[in-house]
Order: C-alpha cells, then structure tokens, then sequence
C-alpha cells in the first residue's frame, strides 16, 4: 500500500456530524421521535383520541420545537454547563406560554380539551433532548432544519396513532364521519387503555418493519 | 396603565425568584459541599468502565469507590486484567502482587449424542426454564446446552457447540457472566497458572451405575485420580474436585492423572497445543446456532 | 368534618380513580424506564411522591399569594400605584414558567440535601432526583392545583393541595410498582420478537389502565361510607 499523503476526508468531518439536510431526513422516519427514540409519550397517548386535538398538539409542539431550537442555538456560546438545562427549560416554558395563550384565544374550546397537555410540552423529553444534542452545539441552520425534521417526525407519529383511535373508536376522522354509522364504536380505543394498547401494538408494527429491512440489508450485502 | 404594572411587577418577581434562589442555591452548594476523593475519579478513569460486576461490585463506580478507600484489593478486576491493576496500583501507591488470570471452565463434556434419556423438550428454550422441569436430560448436573451462558457473556466467548457450552480462552475475560447465567452452576472461575490447566470434565456427582444410565463419558467416581494425587484432589459424593491452590503446574502428578482416568474426564483446558491446532487446521468451525423458534407449540401435530 | 372527607376524596380520587399515569398519561417516560424491577421502580416512586409534595407546597403558596387572579401581591401592588379597583393585576401568565423555575431548584436544593445527610438514601433514590426533574407528573400537579385557584369562591386551601399531590405520588408508586412486577415475570416469558421491551411493557399498560377503570365510582361510594360514619 502506497502512502500517498493525508486521508482527505470525505463529506462532513467527524467534528461536524450530520448535515443539516441529512438531520431534517433523520428526524421523520429514521429516528423518529416517538417510534425509534421513545421521547415524548405523554401527550401522544394523550391527545391522539381525535385527529383534531392530535394536529394541534403537533402544530404547537412545532412551534415550541423550532423556536426553542433557534433561541438555544442563537444563545449556545453563553451557556454555562450546570445551568444549561435549566436554561432550556425556561426558554421552552417561555414559548409554550406564548403557544398556549395564543391557543386559547384563538381556538378556545381546543384548547379546553387539549387542557393541561399544552403546558406540559414544557416538559415533553423530546424537546429538552433536541436543545441538548443539538441545538446547543450546531449553527442555526443546522439547528432549524433538526427542528422541523422532528417535529415532523413528530406530527406522522401523531397522525398514525390518531387515526386509529379516531376511526376504531369513533368511526370517523378529523370529525368527519368514514365508518358506516353502524359501526358500534369501540369505546376503549377513545379510552386510555385505548391508548396505551395502540400504541405498543403500532411500536411492534414499526419495530418488525425496521427488523425485515435490517435483516434485507444483512442478507444481500 | 395596567400593562405596565402588570410588566413591572412580572419582571420584578422574575428577578427576585431568579435571585432569590441563586442565593439560596448557591449557599447550599456550600453548606452541602461532599467531598469527593479525586482518586475515585482517577481510579473510575483507569477501569474499562464494562460495569460486569465481575469485581464483586454493581458496577465500575462502586468498585472505585471501594479501591479508593482501600476496602478493595487493586487486581480484582479481570476484564481490566494485569495492565488495569498496574495501573491502580500506581494510583493507589501501593504494590502490584501477582495475581492470575481466572478464566471460566464448564464442568461438563457430553454433546447431544453423548446424553443418555433426552426428551423432546418443547418449553421455552432457556436453560433457566429447562432447569425446572424434570426430565429434559438424563442427566440432572450437566450442560442442557440451550444457550442462557452464551446470551449471558459480552465477550462472544462462549458458544454452544452441538448441545455442549465451548468457552473460547483466548476471549474470555473473566467476568464470570456466564457462571453467574448458569442455573446448574457448572461454570466456575479458574486460576490458569499455566496456559492449559486440569480440570474436571464433569458435574455429575452420583454413583457410577446411575451415571452410565444417563451420560456417555460422565465421570464413574472410580477415584483413580484421588489414588494418584490426593493432596490436589478432594471428592465430593462421586466426583473430584481439584484445589487449584496446591496446583503445581510442573508437577509430573498431573500427567499421570490425565492418563489414569479411564473415562478421559480429566482434561487440559486452555490454550490449544500445536498439534491440537494442526489436527484440526482442516475443519471449519461449526456454525453457532441461535434458537430461532417462531412458537413455542408445535403446530404440525394435532393435539386433540 | 367535611374537609377530612374531601381530603380522602381527593387522595383516592388522585391516586386510583384519576391514577396519573394510568389515566392522565403523565410520568410515563421514567413509568416505562424504570419500570424494570421492583425495588428500582419503587425507589422512583418515593422519589416521586417526595419531589411532588415539595413542588405542589412551593407552587400552591406562589400560586395562591401572587399568580391567581385576584392574589394580594398583585392587588396591594396595584392599590399603592393607585389603580382603578375595579381591574385586577393578573399574573397568570408567568405560572409555566415560575413552576418550572421551583421545581427545578427545589429539587436541585433537596439532591444536595440528601446526598449531604442522608448518603444510604442518596444511593437508593439519589440518582433518580435530576430525571424527575422533567417529570410531567410533576409539574402535571402543580397544573391541576392552579385549576382549583382560579375560582375565587372556591379555592383550594394548602391541604387539599397537599392530598392531591400525595394521593398522585402514592398513585403513581403504586402504578409503577405494579409494572415493575409484571415485567420480572415477562423477562421468563416468550414475547414475540417486535414487541420485546416497549411494545409488551405498553401492551401491559393498558391492561392495568383497565383494571383501574373498575375504579371509577368508588368515590361515590366512599363519600356515602364516609358520610354515614361520619354523622
């Protein structure tokens, strides 16, 4: 083997990471939120009995996921590192304040059933987790695209989990009715035993999926 | 007008809280200050950070904690091994005593043919689960070959080769996972004074007449061995056992009771020989098979 | 009387009836990771009842002295400014995050504590103290004592606070504990491959979110008991 000088190093440098394109593509089905990475349960067990109140949850958790991504991101060359999770937390808490009120005021009876559940995307693990690995060490850019990327991922999980709920449930989807008004409604899909048992059942779903295409991979390479 | 009382006072609350319990935080970081032995860290350093619990300990914090002051010895961390325990011993300032390498040994050799009276077991297949029903083997001491030792090591250094756990010396550290797995305890820790050292080659403690009923090459219990070297083998019921702190590995005893045993249980485990490694440098290693059941019932069969 | 009444009400309703995790999907990030064995999950669940019932003391007396509407902080501030009576200063808004802010310190303030004094119990649950810190069961408490400040005719006084948090820890414990024990016996079981860990540990979940179901109505039935004992 003939040396030849240094090793150029192909695509992002190890320092680097992921690009930004390549973070956005990660967050929606690779390392999706909910099914790969298992953060931020709370409210997908608890807002999907409906697609409405399953949406707007996603649209909120969104905005508090881009923002808060951006703010960390503009401020990470001040953060000291025993005050940073504290830092995300209030940043976060202060853009799900803004989140919730303007919720209430402009779709109040949502937001009366979404209830506690706004607030407590303050505490979702999801968007802690993102501001720590990467909003606190990455451009803006960089940051914006990982944000959109997850919430995205985010909102598909959402929707997946709803429309079961929703169609098993209530024979209908977005309020609008798909099941023939014979169906009796299982009532225990709107019902958080409902909840938790679509779920796992979903997570096997997505987990024997990924199993056949790591063993496709396995066999043919 | 109520807007800006309302902004004066929110931002003043903010600043006091946020003072308030820098202050109050800031003096418990004072008052609740806990010293902590910067040698743990170093030690804490030093160690692979496996977290096997082959120490002894739950884990590589514990085990550094317990080094540092000084409850521990410096060389009991065996996937550490010599280079690890050099290390603490130059945090630690004291001296590095010998200490060997202990390996782990199956006390068994009988494969799938070898095994007398074996039924079609059709439970969960984990030695653990076998292990409580009767009747899965003849034998109730040895191997059941179902594979808990080898899911139990990091390491890939045990397999279950046609029914029978083989431990690879060359991987194997030491952590004592797979003894720990076993549910006949028939894996134990071997202080290998040499590269290949005696070991007996059987579990099975009963009389000879019950041990031809249920095994090929089990140990009859005949105490040919004890006749040879009584200081270095003990019996307990019909098996020997072998004190590995009176083994001499230049001893001439041991030969001798290699050839004496007339079932050949007594064996050299270890490093291959070279002319082990020459007599099988022709054959391909025998695939290790994993348990890939997709029901635990027999669907095939009607049950009725 | 009636007061010790609605205490238990509360308690029960907090921990079976209304289970935090089982009915509010709260807590279920630490309720599915550390569900794995019992005296772990148990741990977790003391860590639990003991951070939420420091939380919901603190928050109640900042929710009830200056962030409800119509608190006396706000009105004396706003009477010496001289203000019309008629309009109220309401800091509502700053709830989220003063909540946060005193969970995060105070639990901050009680590690230190109890790795300071108590260093056998800082090594059973000590290291749980920073994940609840994130516990929506938590701030979840705190949400719900805000509600029941909102109305001024009918506040919640520092007692009733005070059960519900206890009655949401001890729910929770109970909760998790139970989890913990069903998934010793699962480790023995055979779970399909796709469903090993989450799947199964959701699977089961949902078959005790039924099983407290049965729960409901049984404050009916306690205030009637309570009632009669009680005359």
């Amino acid at each position: 083997m003939s040396q030849e000088g240094p090793t150029v190093l192909e695509g992002p440098t190890a320092l680097e990471g992921p690009t930004a394109l390549e973070r956005f593509i990660n967050g929606v089905l690779p390392e999706n939120p909910v099914y790969r990475q298992l953060l931020g349960m709370c409210p997908v067990l608890a807002v999907t009995n409906g697609m409405k109140p399953a949406m707007t949850m996603a649209a909120a958790t969104a905005f508090v996921l881009i923002c808060a991504n951006i703010m960390i991101s503009v401020m990470r060359g001040l953060l000291k590192p025993h005050l940073r999770i504290l830092v995300f937390t209030l940043t976060i808490a202060t853009f799900v304040t803004i989140a919730d009120r303007f919720l209430a005021a402009y779709v109040y009876e949502m937001s009366k059933q979404l209830g506690p559940y706004v607030p407590l995307i303050i505490v979702n693990c999801l968007i802690i987790s993102r501001c720590e690995i990467c909003a606190s060490k990455q451009s803006i850019t960089v940051a914006l695209a990982d944000a959109v990327g997850m919430s995205l991922g985010f909102a598909l999980a959402l929707a997946s989990i709803a429309t079961v709920r929703e169609i098993l449930g209530s024979g209908s989807w977005f309020g609008l009715a798909v099941l023939p008004g014979s169906w009796p409604g299982w009532g225990i899909m709107v019902l958080p035993p409902g909840a938790f048992l679509t779920l796992g059942l979903l997570l096997g779903m997505a987990e024997w999926a990924s199993r056949r295409r790591a063993a496709k991979l396995r066999g043919s390479g | 007008m109520l807007t800006t009382v309302a902004l004066i006072l929110a931002a003043a609350i903010l600043a006091l809280l946020a003072v308030g319990m820098g202050y109050v935080l800031g003096w418990a970081n004072r008052r609740f200050h806990v010293e902590v032995d910067p040698k743990v860290e170093a030690v804490l350093g030093a160690l692979p950070g496996a977290n096997c619990g082959g120490c002894g300990f739950v884990g590589c914090a514990a085990y550094a904690e317990a080094v540092a002051k000084g409850d521990a010895d410096i060389n009991q961390c065996a996937p550490g091994g010599r280079s690890c325990a050099e290390k603490l011993a130059e945090i630690m300032g004291v001296e590095l005593e010998e200490s060997l390498p202990y390996r782990a040994v199956l006390h068994c050799s009988a494969d799938w043919d070898q095994r007398l009276q074996r039924m079609q077991y059709e439970g969960e297949q984990t030695c653990e689960s076998a292990n409580l029903v009767a009747g899965v083997q003849g034998c109730t001491y040895g191997c059941l070959g179902l594979g808990d030792c080898e899911r139990a090591c990091d390491y890939d250094a045990i397999r279950i080769i046609n029914g029978l756990a083989t431990i690879d010396k060359e991987k194997c550290v030491g952590c004592g996972a797979c003894g720990r797995a076993c549910p006949r305890n028939i894996i134990t820790m071997v202080p290998f004074k040499a590269e290949r050292m005696l070991v007996v080659a059987c579990a099975n403690q009963d009389a000879a007449a019950d041990v031809r009923a249920v095994c090929a090459v089990g140990c009859l219990g005949c105490r040919a061995c004890l006749r040879v070297a009584p200081d270095l083998i003990s019996m307990e019921g019909a098996l020997p056992v072998i004190n590995y702190d009176n083994y001499d590995p230049t001893d001439e005893t041991i030969e001798k009771v290699l050839e004496k045993c007339p079932r050949k249980r007594l064996v050299f485990v270890g490093k291959p020989s070279e002319e082990h490694l020459a007599a099988v440098a022709e054959e391909e290693l025998p695939e290790s098979v994993q348990a890939d059941f997709k029901t635990t019932v027999d669907d095939t069969k009607w049950r009725g | 009387m009636e007061t010790v009444t609605s205490l238990i009400l509360i308690f029960i309703g907090a921990a079976l009836i209304n289970n935090f995790v089982l009915h509010y999907f709260v807590g279920i990030c630490p309720f599915l990771g550390v569900s794995r064995r019992v005296d772990t999950a148990f741990g977790m669940g003391c860590a639990v009842t003991f951070v939420i019932s420091i939380a919901a003391l603190l928050n109640w007396t900042f929710t009830y002295f200056i962030l409800r509407p119509g608190a006396v902080v706000p009105a004396w501030v706003w009477q010496t400014a001289g203000g019309d009576p008629a309009t109220q200063v309401d800091l509502s808004v700053l709830s989220y995050i003063i909540y946060i802010f005193v969970i995060a310190s105070s639990v901050q303030f009680v590690e230190m504590y109890v790795r300071k004094f108590f260093p056998p119990l800082y090594r059973s649950f000590g290291v749980f103290l920073p994940l609840i810190t994130t516990n929506c069961a938590i701030l979840f408490a705190c949400l719900e004592i805000m509600k029941h400040l909102q109305d001024p005719t009918k506040l919640w006084g520092l007692h009733e606070a005070l059960a519900l948090a206890l009655g949401g820890g001890v729910g929770f414990t109970l909760a998790i504990s139970l989890m913990a024990g069903i998934r010793e016996e699962l480790d023995l079981c055979d779970v399909p491959g796709p469903l090993k860990g989450a799947g199964i540990a959701l699977i089961v979940a949902g078959i005790l979110a039924m099983a407290f179901m049965g729960f409901m109505g049984v404050d009916k039935g306690v205030a009637g008991a309570l009632g009669s004992l009680l005359r």
